[in-house]
């Protein structure tokens, strides 16, 4: 594949990423965070939601342990794109822990999905995860420059996170094999908003939930 | 701010991140994954996902006037929209925007 049908390969990211990292500078710049934060965050953190997260925790001044501990769980989710790239990525020389770096949803599915022949990969592979990062960047310090300088009102941008919960529960819902998962979540998750503390609120659900999968194993796996 | 605090918990979102990206390759090098754990990392995700929707809620006043209307709605139009036409980012903007006009204008 040469350069030309790799970056087209990575529109739909871009279209994606670009008003996403926008979003996430501008909430930047409403928490009154100066923009080169969130440089520093897309450069070395380089997790959509796991920034948005920590935006949310500066928010409401969460200690930097519950900060490591939140991220942690939230993105826990990639250990699974990494389990199905084990054998990919093995051939690879040491480059590879720059696609270990950047492996967030958006990458995995464009590395899973595109077709590259196999003498071609490392190099396909490192460009489609660089060129991915370069649009998360360019939008969030754009957000969070022209959130301080263009007179618009942003009040509720903050939503497109919320709506984005909402678009990947229903993309995993449509892939899980079981949907037990998803009621009990729902559960839990309307139990936790409701009762747990605001603060404490994911982590204490993500715990319960956790648990409850696995002492559920055998009834959640059985029926659908 | 101060900039130690942020400094220190970008440090710290860095490292938890790389962690969960890395443990699959540090952990299974030579062996296979349990049944347990590709059964957790199979279903957690959308578990997650779910109470993600709910966390972004935490703050919404349930008991006083607008009632979460907006939020409702905002949600609503997301899960139809997704679910009629597939396009996330068709449902994430729309959504957004229909949130933001609502919060601003309406209620």
């Amino acid at each position: 594949m040469n350069f030309f049908a790799l970056v087209k390969l990575t529109i739909p990211v871009m279209m994606g990423y670009i008003p996403l990292g926008m979003a996430f500078g501008l909430l930047l710049s409403k928490l009154l965070i100066p923009w080169y934060y969130a440089l520093f965050m897309s450069m070395f953190i380089f997790a959509g939601s796991g920034q948005f997260l920590a935006l949310t925790l500066f928010a409401s001044q969460a200690t930097i342990l519950e900060i490591g501990i939140a991220t942690f769980l939230l993105n826990l989710r990639h250990t699974f794109y990494g389990l199905s790239m084990i054998s990919t990525f093995k051939a690879f020389s040491w480059k590879k822990h720059y696609l270990i770096f950047g492996l967030t949803d958006e990458t995995f599915a464009l590395l899973k999905t595109s077709e590259v022949p196999e003498e071609n990969r490392e190099k396909a592979y490192l460009l489609i995860t660089f060129l991915n990062q370069c649009y998360w960047i360019v939008g969030s310090v754009v957000g969070a420059i022209l959130g301080n300088i263009v007179p618009f009102n942003y009040e509720g941008i903050e939503f497109s996170l919320t709506a984005l919960f909402v678009v990947l529960s229903i993309e995993l819902y449509k892939k899980n094999r079981l949907h037990k998962p998803f009621f009990v979540a729902l559960i839990i998750g309307l139990f936790g908003m409701v009762l747990f503390p605001p603060q404490k609120m994911l982590i204490l659900s993500l715990c319960l939930a956790a648990f409850v999968l696995i002492v559920f194993k055998g009834s959640m796996e059985r029926g659908k | 701010m101060e900039s130690s605090y942020l400094i220190g918990s970008i440090i710290v979102a860095t490292l938890a991140t790389y962690a969960t990206r890395i443990i699959p390759f540090l952990l299974f090098r030579t062996r296979e994954p349990s049944p347990l754990i590709k059964y957790i990392e199979l279903n957690m995700p959308l578990m997650i996902m779910v109470i993600l929707v709910f966390y972004a809620m935490k703050d919404v006043k349930w008991e006083s006037y607008p009632y979460g209307m907006a939020e409702l709605i905002g949600l609503s139009v997301a899960i139809v929209l997704h679910v009629r036409f597939k396009n996330a980012l068709l449902s994430i903007f729309i959504a957004t925007l229909s949130y933001m006009i609502l919060i601003q204008n309406v209620f």
